[in-house]
């Protein structure tokens, strides 16, 4: 297995980061505003600033195919961000919150985008031919505090969504003229929009970090502050699930989690390094760090001359400095993406977070 | 009729400030209902705290600690009187106290190793938290069900021990077995406690 790509950018949290298909263009919430890296070589070089919100951009996401940019922000706004020869052009989308929008996310088939906001609601936003423009339709029901995060399944019309009030949903964006009925799955027949397909309860009331539903959509795991993964397994449409698995770890809660294929989920969060989940519909358990703990670099010591450490013992009162952590990332990791994958399997995977890093790891 | 007749003696005051606009907004965050995080949780009446209580001691008698431990922590009180809590906690801090410090963390592991043991020392640790918050009413227990166990009795049997002294040991107690907990559970454990809305 070889050493991870570090790339660190700069000192600033990274509220979420995305790679465009080609993975030569990696785009970057930083602060309000968005930043355009290209791939120089081994490294990344910041090539373009889109500034349109006045707030913090909390979430961001490039269409892998149309290479649309949608951005969301804590002033209530999503930018989609056309490319153009002359450079990205942005256009409003109708929102109707009044909260901050934290969350957003294309639907597999790039037609529609959701929006998780502090309005309790759900923007579902799709291009209007006649208008010109990209509106929205609201999922309200019945989530009762603010959205942290979205993930969409498969087929484009349903979508998980985690939210404050410690709930994991799955509900159907049936968005008549735009969405294809969508053959049945174990989670619904028929998706009127804003049919609630699946609720579940954390059991400890931790806010729902991240959603996501493992590659052929028939499962949904689900990351918790109460340092909780949930698997959840549908039977049947309107039926209690067939196993709802629930992994309490020892360590520090997950803010983000992706599935490898469907017996293996990669979480991060605040300790600072991804974790391997394995598992199945007859349990999953914790299995080991993605980091390797014994990689060069690391425990190399440098010998320290005497005079070298009775001066540090003056100075700081302590001979070595430990404020470095052992991972790589040197704060909490906000966001996991797959990077590369072939098939349902994920080779490598992306992860940033506050420390202003991003890291692409193999897997 | 001019304006100015019409203001009253209320309109003059500042009293609509005051009032608590988010009160009357059902939307707003202050009306949200704290019963939807948490499934229902039977009610704990008094008398099935003593009989758990009495079948804990018999078991503490009978020199099986961990099982007096579980049971107490197999039944915690979410849903009952504050005085039935109060008496569960004396219960869980006697159980406590009886357990050597040399037993604790075998104990601990063979817990969280068994079926639902992740779940039994979050509860654990809400007791010690707990116990740690209200001192009065767990070394209270504490004096009444366990005569001095700490072998200051006879050095302090003369001059009357001050609640100050019994509090600093049962607060020892709950410290060492935090300790325990958190190497046993990890930090995820502390998480799971300040996250639960069902409290003991």
């Amino acid at each position: 297995m070889s050493a991870p790509e570090v790339h660190h950018l700069f000192h600033n949290p990274i509220a979420d980061h995305s790679f465009s298909a080609d993975r030569q263009t990696l785009a970057i919430a930083r602060d309000t505003t968005v930043e355009l890296y290209g791939r120089v070589g081994n490294a990344f070089k910041l090539k373009d600033e889109l500034k349109g919100h006045d707030k913090t951009v909390t979430s961001i996401d490039i269409a892998p195919n149309s290479g649309r940019i949608v951005t969301c922000s804590q002033d209530r706004n999503a930018l989609v961000w056309e490319p153009t020869p002359q450079g990205y052009k942005p256009t409003l989308v109708l929102l109707r919150i009044n909260r901050a929008a934290t969350f957003v996310r294309w639907s597999p088939n790039e037609t529609k985008f959701a929006v998780g906001s502090g309005d309790r609601l759900i923007a579902i936003c799709y291009f209007e031919e006649e208008n010109d423009w990209w509106v929205s339709k609201h999922l309200k029901k019945p989530i009762r505090s603010t959205i942290t995060t979205v993930g969409w399944h498969p087929n484009s019309v349903l979508l998980a969504a985690g939210s404050t009030d410690a709930h994991a949903r799955v509900l159907s964006s049936f968005i008549k003229g735009v969405d294809a009925r969508p053959e049945p799955t174990a989670w619904g027949e028929r998706l009127p929009f804003n049919t609630i397909c699946g609720e579940y309860l954390n059991n400890s009331a931790g806010w729902i970090h991240s959603v996501a539903f493992s590659p052929s959509g028939d499962a949904l795991a689900f990351a918790a502050h109460d340092s909780s993964i949930t698997v959840v397994y549908p039977s049947a449409p309107e039926q209690p699930p067939k196993a709802v698995i629930s992994i309490n770890t020892q360590l520090l809660p997950f803010m983000s989690l992706i599935w490898n294929g469907e017996a293996e989920i990669i979480a991060a969060g605040y300790d600072c390094e991804a974790f391997r989940f394995k598992g199945g519909i007859n349990g999953w358990q914790l299995s080991g760090t993605v980091e390797a703990k014994s990689r060069p670099g690391l425990s190399e010591e440098r010998e320290e001359s005497a005079l070298n450490m009775f001066k540090q013992m003056d100075l700081k009162g302590k001979v070595k400095d430990n404020t470095q952590l052992k991972t790589i990332h040197q704060n909490t990791i906000t966001t996991l993406r797959p990077y590369e994958t072939s098939g349902d399997a994920v080779t490598k995977f992306s992860s940033s977070g506050v420390d202003g890093r991003i890291v692409i790891w193999n897997v | 009729m001019s304006i100015i007749q019409q203001i009253t003696a209320d309109d003059l005051t500042d009293n609509w400030r005051r009032i608590n606009i988010d009160a009357l907004d059902p939307d707003s965050s202050l009306n949200f209902p704290t019963s939807s995080l948490h499934p229902p949780q039977p009610e704990i009446s008094e008398s099935d705290c003593r009989n758990l209580s009495s079948a804990v001691r018999q078991l503490l008698r009978g020199g099986d600690a961990e099982g007096a431990l579980r049971t107490c922590l197999e039944n915690p009180v979410y849903n009952g009187p504050d005085g039935v809590k109060e008496q569960h906690l004396g219960t869980v801090v006697e159980v406590l106290q009886s357990i050597k410090a040399s037993e604790m963390s075998p104990l601990l592991k063979r817990v969280y190793e068994g079926e639902g043991g992740v779940e039994l020392l979050d509860c654990l640790m809400k007791y010690l938290y707990k116990g740690m918050g209200s001192p009065g009413a767990g070394s209270g227990g504490v004096k009444v069900m366990t005569p001095q166990t700490t072998g200051f009795s006879q050095i302090g049997g003369g001059r009357n021990i001050s609640s100050g002294d019994s509090t600093g040991s049962a607060m020892s107690v709950l410290l060492s077995w935090h300790e325990k907990v958190v190497e046993v559970a990890g930090l995820g454990c502390i998480g799971r406690v300040m996250t639960d809305f069902r409290r003991v």
